[in-house]
């Protein structure tokens, strides 16, 4: 049986979650034994493959054009979707933002900061993506399954990866079922 | 009783109860936020849904009423899938954003009511708008996006506190809470009480002091009563790691249901003085430190070296009942001191004591403020002194309470009735007299009596001309009234009180007055200059006539938990535990005995009065017998009414 493929990506989010994954040592052997992990931000592989995976991970939530690349191509390359930590599932922290709206925080980035001097200015390259009301990925793309936490811990993301990867849905419940 | 199954279990509550009554007592839950049980069920929240046969829509349990016959199901496909969309609603309508929220994991009702229904994620996203917050108070912040319009705080601070300061602008789901017209809260009529920042089932009230010093459930709880003053609140100290985190009232235990007054809560913990660490001793006109024996044997010298008319002694009454005993039996029994006070002369226990043992028992429990329709409150303003007390009044005065008020001053529990008759002096002999006229059938001489006191005949007639019809008349009694000097009036108004059915309520002062009255302490002298001065403050204030009187004597000890003016002046100082570090008894003012359980160590060094007292026994060769319940309980129950 060929092992299912795993890939993974982030949003707007801290990478913590993707820390928190990295948390659970050794067990990381065991879970290599279970699945193919093929694209990740932390190896070289960095877009899940053309072909197709078995398993997608968002971490982060959406705050930019690009995010909603990254969450569109990820869904449409994966067969399960998870939403993984508080960011991805709810906004989280980015989705303050919307709060004083994204003009204001980039002003108050890269103009007011204390630091910087009457040269300061909102970076305005064409290439650059343009940012978004933020909103969780599962407003976006359809999300299989939600991890929350900040961040989830090592254990459920454990739990959920080892369940998908033996053929069933993961249910996130009791200790794994944490917002913070 | 009303017989009803759930969920096919038979089960029998009393009439009045409600559906969910009958579904916790039949061993189910459902999940509620707006209800709590010390509030009148409101019915808004509509999370406690339920499947009541033959009923066409689901029936909210916490305000149906529970019938005979009823077939009542919790947890059906129905009933599931109303509390997920009830749930999405919420999460719909505000920012609860956990990961930073303080209430979290355990504190938070709505998270848990989230958890339980297995909810992963939020099925309709908000829309991230901002909502008021209000960091103004000094005690707590309110953070109108955490807020899920369930109105505990309003309805604790209105039905319990009786202060109505909170209240919601606007309307539907874009509902903000507010203090007053619109003021902000440290700017408001909120007395920091802190009540309703404990009833909030979420993060929308948040403590500043215990604010994300470690969830709830992670705490350490132990029973306290305040000893702030004499109603002797019942409360739960929260702690961890050995450190005051938080108070909240006891929803258990206790005359005060579950109240606290901000003394009582938010004091203790804002409290910073300076800590007394080690003994100390007067050397060339400087305090060294020394060790405990040393400065224990310089005061045992002192003691013996000195006649007994040369010792005075006195101690706070925030120390515990075996505190007061043990210092009372040390100076009062064997060394035989000119004075042995307790601070804060308030004579009332002592007053209202030799009167019941004139006439027999008289004093009613703290329950009769809680349901009266008349309030005779005579020298002491509830607003101040005795808070607890207040609200009861003042909850009461919205409806239709009528109240008569004396005091020399203005009081500030008058405000909150429109009802009220209020006289400002001290001839309480004219009052007691002006009492006993209403009380009566016809007086002549009432006009006299009124002019007297400067009442107008209308509306004294609107308010006292009810005492005769009044079902259930209530006379409170404070500090200014229950001086020896009034005895007689106080005599007169307790027979008119039996005479009418009136119950008595008296307020006896600070933590333990009423105890520190029936161990024998003179409450109505004034601590005088002597020899050798012992001052146990503890953690409590003394006045300025004490300092005087300390700064005139010539050795001074001063037994205390914190630097102040009065351990400046000492020659030998003791560093002391606080109330939290010490466990001990306290005698309410309703004769309740109440037990403030240690919650935290103290730092190695400090030591509690009792512990001095049996090594400063030890010392002069004497045993501390350490017995007082027997006899409090008895002469209790010669004061206060079973
Ligand atoms: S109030 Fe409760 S549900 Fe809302 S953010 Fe705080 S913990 Fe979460
Ligand atoms: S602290 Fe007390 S008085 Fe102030 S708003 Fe809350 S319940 Fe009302
Ligand atoms: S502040 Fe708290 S108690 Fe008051 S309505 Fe909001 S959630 Fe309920
Ligand atoms: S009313 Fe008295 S006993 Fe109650 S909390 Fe306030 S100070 Fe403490
Ligand atoms: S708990 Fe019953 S309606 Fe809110």
């Amino acid at each position: 049986m060929t092992k299912p493929k795993v890939a993974s990506d982030w949003l707007a989010g801290c990478a913590g979650c993707h820390m928190s994954f990295l948390d659970m040592d050794e067990r990381i052997i065991e879970l290599t034994k279970l699945v193919d992990l093929r694209s990740t931000p932390i190896t070289d592989l960095k877009e899940p493959d053309e072909s197709g995976v078995d398993v997608g991970i968002l971490e982060g939530g959406i705050t930019n054009t690009y995010n909603e690349e990254v969450a569109i191509k990820m869904r449409e390359r994966c067969k399960i979707l998870v939403a993984l930590g508080d960011c991805a599932v709810f906004g989280g922290v980015p989705a303050m933002r919307n709060f004083p709206g994204a003009e204001e925080a980039l002003k108050r980035a890269y103009i007011e900061t204390e630091s910087t001097d009457e040269s300061g200015m909102i970076p305005n390259d064409p290439e650059l993506s343009t940012p978004v009301h933020v909103r969780p990925v599962s407003d976006v793309v359809k999300v299989d399954v939600f991890l929350p936490g900040c961040a989830p811990s090592a254990d459920a993301i454990f739990y959920v990866l080892a369940e998908l990867a033996q053929g069933r849905m993961p249910n996130v419940d009791g200790e794994f079922n944490d917002w913070h | 009783m009303i017989q009803l199954t759930v969920n096919g279990q038979p089960v029998e509550v009393e009439a009045g109860s409600t559906i969910l009554d009958a579904v916790r007592k039949a061993g189910f839950n459902v999940p509620t936020l707006c209800y709590h049980p010390k509030l009148v069920p409101y019915g808004s929240c509509r999370l406690c849904l339920v499947e009541v046969e033959g009923a066409r829509t689901l029936q909210p349990s916490c305000v149906v009423p529970a019938t005979n016959g009823q077939v009542v199901h919790t947890d059906t496909d129905k009933t599931k899938s109303a509390r997920e969309f009830i749930l999405s609603m919420i999460f719909s309508e505000r920012n609860h954003f956990c990961m930073y929220c303080q209430d979290t994991d355990g504190d938070c009702v709505l998270q848990q009511a989230a958890y339980d229904e297995g909810m992963t994620h939020w099925p309709i996203t908000p829309a991230y708008k901002p909502f008021m917050v209000d960091a103004s108070h000094p005690d707590f912040i309110l953070d109108n996006n955490r807020c899920i319009l369930c109105r505990r705080c309003v309805r604790a601070c209105t039905e319990l506190v009786g202060n109505a300061t909170l209240g919601f602008e606007e309307r539907g789901s874009g509902s903000i809470l507010i203090a007053d017209n619109n003021v902000p809260l440290g700017e408001s009529t909120c007395i920091s009480c802190g009540n309703c920042e404990q009833f909030c089932p979420t993060g929308a009230l948040i403590d500043r002091r215990s604010a994300y010093m470690g969830r709830e459930t992670d705490l350490t709880y132990v029973n306290s009563v305040c000893m702030d003053c004499s109603l002797g609140c019942e409360r739960v100290v929260k702690t961890r790691d050995n450190r005051l985190v938080r108070i909240d009232g006891n929803l258990d235990l206790g005359s005060n249901e579950s109240l606290l007054c901000y003394d009582g809560r938010y004091k203790p913990v804002a409290d910073n003085r300076k800590r007394i660490t080690s003994p100390m001793v007067r050397r060339n006109d400087q305090l060294e430190p020394i060790g405990w024996d040393e400065a224990l044997t310089a005061i045992s010298v002192q003691l013996k070296a000195h006649a007994s008319n040369e010792i005075s002694a006195h101690i706070s009454p925030r120390q515990p009942i075996e505190a007061l005993s043990a210092f009372h039996e040390f100076f009062a029994d064997h060394f035989n001191a000119e004075q042995v006070t307790l601070l804060g002369h308030d004579q009332t226990a002592l007053t209202s004591a030799k009167l019941a043992n004139e006439i027999g028992a008289f004093e009613s429990d703290l329950s009769a403020l809680k349901d009266c329709d008349i309030a005779i409150v005579l020298g002491t303003d509830l607003v101040k002194d005795h808070q607890v007390a207040g609200y009861f009044l003042k909850r009461q005065a919205m409806n239709d309470l009528k109240m008569f008020i004396a005091n020399s001053t203005r009081t500030s529990i008058g405000d909150w009735s429109s009802n009220k008759l209020e006289y400002v002096g001290t001839d309480y002999a004219a009052v007691v007299d002006l009492l006993q006229s209403y009380a009566q059938a016809e007086d002549p001489d009432l006009p006299a009596k009124l002019q007297n006191l400067g009442f107008k005949p209308e509306r004294a007639e609107r308010i006292l001309g009810q005492l005769k019809e009044s079902q259930k008349p209530v006379i409170v009694i404070g500090k200014e009234f229950a001086k020896a000097e009034n005895l007689p009036a106080f005599h007169k108004l307790v027979q008119l009180a039996r005479e009418i059915g009136a119950k008595v309520v008296t307020l006896k002062g600070k933590g333990n007055n009423f105890a520190g009255a029936l161990l024998g302490y003179k409450l109505d002298a004034q601590p005088m200059s002597t020899p050798v001065f012992y001052l146990a403050l503890g953690d409590g204030h003394a006045c300025d006539h004490t300092r005087d009187a300390l700064a005139g004597s010539e050795f001074k000890i001063v037994q205390a938990s914190y630097a102040s003016e009065f351990t400046e002046i000492a020659d030998v100082v003791l560093p002391c535990t606080i109330w939290a570090e010490q466990e001990g008894h306290y005698l309410t003012s309703e004769g309740k005995l109440g037990l403030n359980q240690q919650a935290i160590q103290a730092a190695d060094g400090n030591l509690p009065v009792l512990d001095v007292m049996k090594s400063l026994a030890n010392k002069s060769g004497l045993a501390l017998s350490e017995a007082w319940r027997a006899a409090v309980e008895e002469k209790v129950a010669a004061i206060v009414l079973s």
